[in-house]
């Protein structure tokens, strides 16, 4: 039978190292991965970070800020019709859905060969009226634009600005 | 000898010393009411967001949605579970999802804390790695804030749990006072709280610095013309006006470093979490980042002094002053009424006094026998259902009951009918409790 002082101090002991581990845990979850101290650590660290969701970076909008990207998808339907769809303008930005569905959109941009054979199911299926044949991915790039073009009255996504690069042509899949 | 002496007293000393900072550093006997309003933030917060994403629920996390599970496992790593990727039909998704509703409910009031907030916090993770290309900035600081509140003492003050306390101790004497809830351990959740936060904003500064848009003072601009957060106001006026933004852009990197410092002080503090609040009320407003926004000013409410809640705390009972509840003590239903009613009394600010054993000398006792009175401190008493819609407004742990009591016209159309009835009935009602409690034991 261990005395109630032992127990305290147990306790106590076990309360300190748990504080030490955890706060040395989120230290160096977003060290970045050149540091020696980092490299050296992380794999006694990553198991608890990754099992309790502690891995983060925590780098908002840094270190440069991305210019603007926008996902668009051409569906191509039986009769050889192209269809063109911008799925961002179907959302409401107040509501939560416009989040998911933008970091899916940049998730499918990012990661085309993870996500496209997904999305392009979910597309076919959302538009199967259409009769769709295949899906073709488009992300048009925004570049620089500046407070001169602000007050031109320009827009950011006018075409001058944007650029169109194809990223995948998905078929159907019951096409 | 007496060297060596001098030494083992030294080392001693600096030992104790050492250990006293050690204690005050991490675990300094505090309330849990800072973790207590991350945690009423943070269930908030789930729950509106995954509440609206029930009609999206097969889309976002189900088998023929965006990422069916097997591509999700070709990448798959066994310290990054899911629950989801046991479920193998849909109404699991459905009846996990409704449980996890429920849980962030129960978390945001404070009902079973001890146990709710675990399922809140598998529940978030398993949303996360079911569908990891959903995820974004926030869920990463909901998941490290619920990780530290699962681990804390939570619920043991501004909390149905307490007031379950509360009710017990009061059923037995409506006098009796619970005396407010302080831990060691809660003092080091709340450390590693306001530590997360800290090194939150030190990595997102530092991490701004080695960008040349940061460095140039321009990162606001770009950030304006995105098609995701362009805002034309903010861009009219800046575009006219660019000085502000190279303030706002060096501003936000100021404010985050300076919070990673001089948050610490006690001086400092309130600057410091005044300014990351304004900064997050500017993202919320300008850039439509409002669960962003919030989630993290929960956090950063770990940094609210807990004496400063007190101090509000007594303001409150001061601008209102002392209110009397005078009760009829020979009525077992309206004793254990008032037992739930005090429970929500958190500041102290209402009395009781029972009639029947001490009179009172601004309401007759034949007056009491019709209905419960309020005398407050103008000496002012109100009879029954005016009695509670008064404390309603004025006690903060019975605001929820504010849309019953002051729905226009509706609240005291039914309210004085329901109340009279009571009232005079109010024996009945005590002999069918007893015989009630008869039954169960």
């Amino acid at each position: 039978m261990i005395s109630k002082v032992w127990r305290e101090r147990l306790a106590y002991t076990a309360m300190s190292l748990f504080v030490v581990w955890h706060t040395a845990a989120i230290i160096i979850a977003p060290a970045p991965d050149n540091s020696v101290i980092a490299v050296a650590a992380r794999p006694v660290f990553q198991p608890y970070l990754s099992l309790f969701r502690l891995d983060n970076p925590w780098d908002f909008f840094a270190p440069s800020v991305e210019t603007g990207a926008e996902l668009r998808y051409v569906l191509d339907d039986a009769r050889g019709t192209r269809h063109t769809f911008v799925p961002t303008q179907e959302l409401s930005w107040y509501l939560p859905a416009y989040f998911w569905y933008r970091s899916w959109y940049y998730g499918i941009m990012d990661e085309i060969d993870t996500y496209a054979e997904g999305a392009a199911a979910f597309f076919c299926r959302k538009h199967a009226g259409l009769r769709p044949v295949a899906i073709t991915f488009v992300e048009y790039q925004q570049s620089d634009f500046t407070p001169d073009d602000q007050l031109a009255g320009k827009h950011p996504t006018d075409s001058e600005f944007v650029t169109a690069k194809v990223l995948k042509r998905v078929p159907c899949p019951n096409s | 000898m007496s060297k060596l002496v001098t030494l083992t007293r030294a080392g001693r000393n600096a030992r104790t010393a050492l250990g006293r900072a050690w204690s005050d550093l991490w675990f300094q006997n505090l309330p849990t009411t800072p973790l207590e309003l991350a945690r009423i933030g943070v269930g908030m917060a789930a729950l509106f967001h995954y509440a609206l994403a029930t009609p999206y629920l097969f889309e976002l996390w189900g088998e023929a949605g965006w990422m069916p599970s097997a591509r999700m496992l070709e990448t798959y790593d066994p310290w990054k579970q899911s629950i989801f990727f046991y479920f193998t039909a849909p109404w699991q998704l459905l009846a996990f999802h409704l449980l996890f509703l429920f849980c962030c409910a129960a978390l945001m009031v404070g009902w079973r804390t001890s146990w709710v907030k675990w399922i809140v916090l598998i529940g978030h993770i398993s949303y996360n790695y079911r569908n990891p290309s959903l995820t974004y900035g926030v869920d990463k600081i909901l998941a490290c804030l619920l990780f530290i509140l699962c681990l804390a003492p939570v619920g043991r003050a501004m909390s149905l749990d307490r007031v379950r306390a509360v009710r017990m101790a009061k059923l037995k004497d409506l006098t009796a006072t619970l005396p407010p809830y302080r831990s060691p351990w809660a003092g080091a959740c709340t450390r590693l709280l306001q530590i997360q936060m800290a090194v939150l904003f030190f990595y997102s500064a530092v991490s701004k610095l080695r960008g040349d848009d940061w460095w140039s003072g321009d990162a606001v601009w770009i950030v304006f013309t995105t098609n995701e957060h362009y805002n034309r106001f903010a861009l009219d006026l800046l575009a006219s006006q660019y000085w502000i933004v190279n303030l706002a852009t060096y501003g936000t990197i100021l404010i985050e470093l300076a919070y990673t410092f001089l948050i610490w002080q006690r001086r400092t503090r309130p600057y410091l979490l005044a300014g990351a609040i304004f900064l997050h009320l500017m993202f919320a407003v300008l850039m439509g980042l409002f669960y962003f926004s919030f989630a993290m000013t929960m956090g950063h409410m770990s940094f609210v002094r807990p004496e400063w809640l007190t101090r509000l705390g007594l303001a409150w009972k001061r601008k209102f002053g002392d209110m009397e509840m005078i009760y009829d003590g020979r009525c077992g239903f309206c004793v254990r009424s008032m037992a739930w009613f005090l429970a929500y009394d958190g500041l102290g600010q209402i009395r009781v006094r029972d009639f029947r054993t001490n009179p009172s000398p601004l309401v007759s006792d034949a007056q009491m026998e019709k209905a419960l009175y309020l005398v407050l401190p103008d000496g002012r008493a109100l009879p029954g259902f005016e009695a509670y819609r008064y404390v309603v407004l004025r006690v903060p742990g019975l605001w929820w009951q504010i849309p019953f009591f002051y729905m226009p016209v509706l609240s005291r159309l039914i309210g004085h009918p329901i109340y009279n009835w009571v009232a005079a009935n109010r024996g009945r009602l005590s002999s069918m409790l007893r015989l009630g409690l008869r039954a169960r034991y």
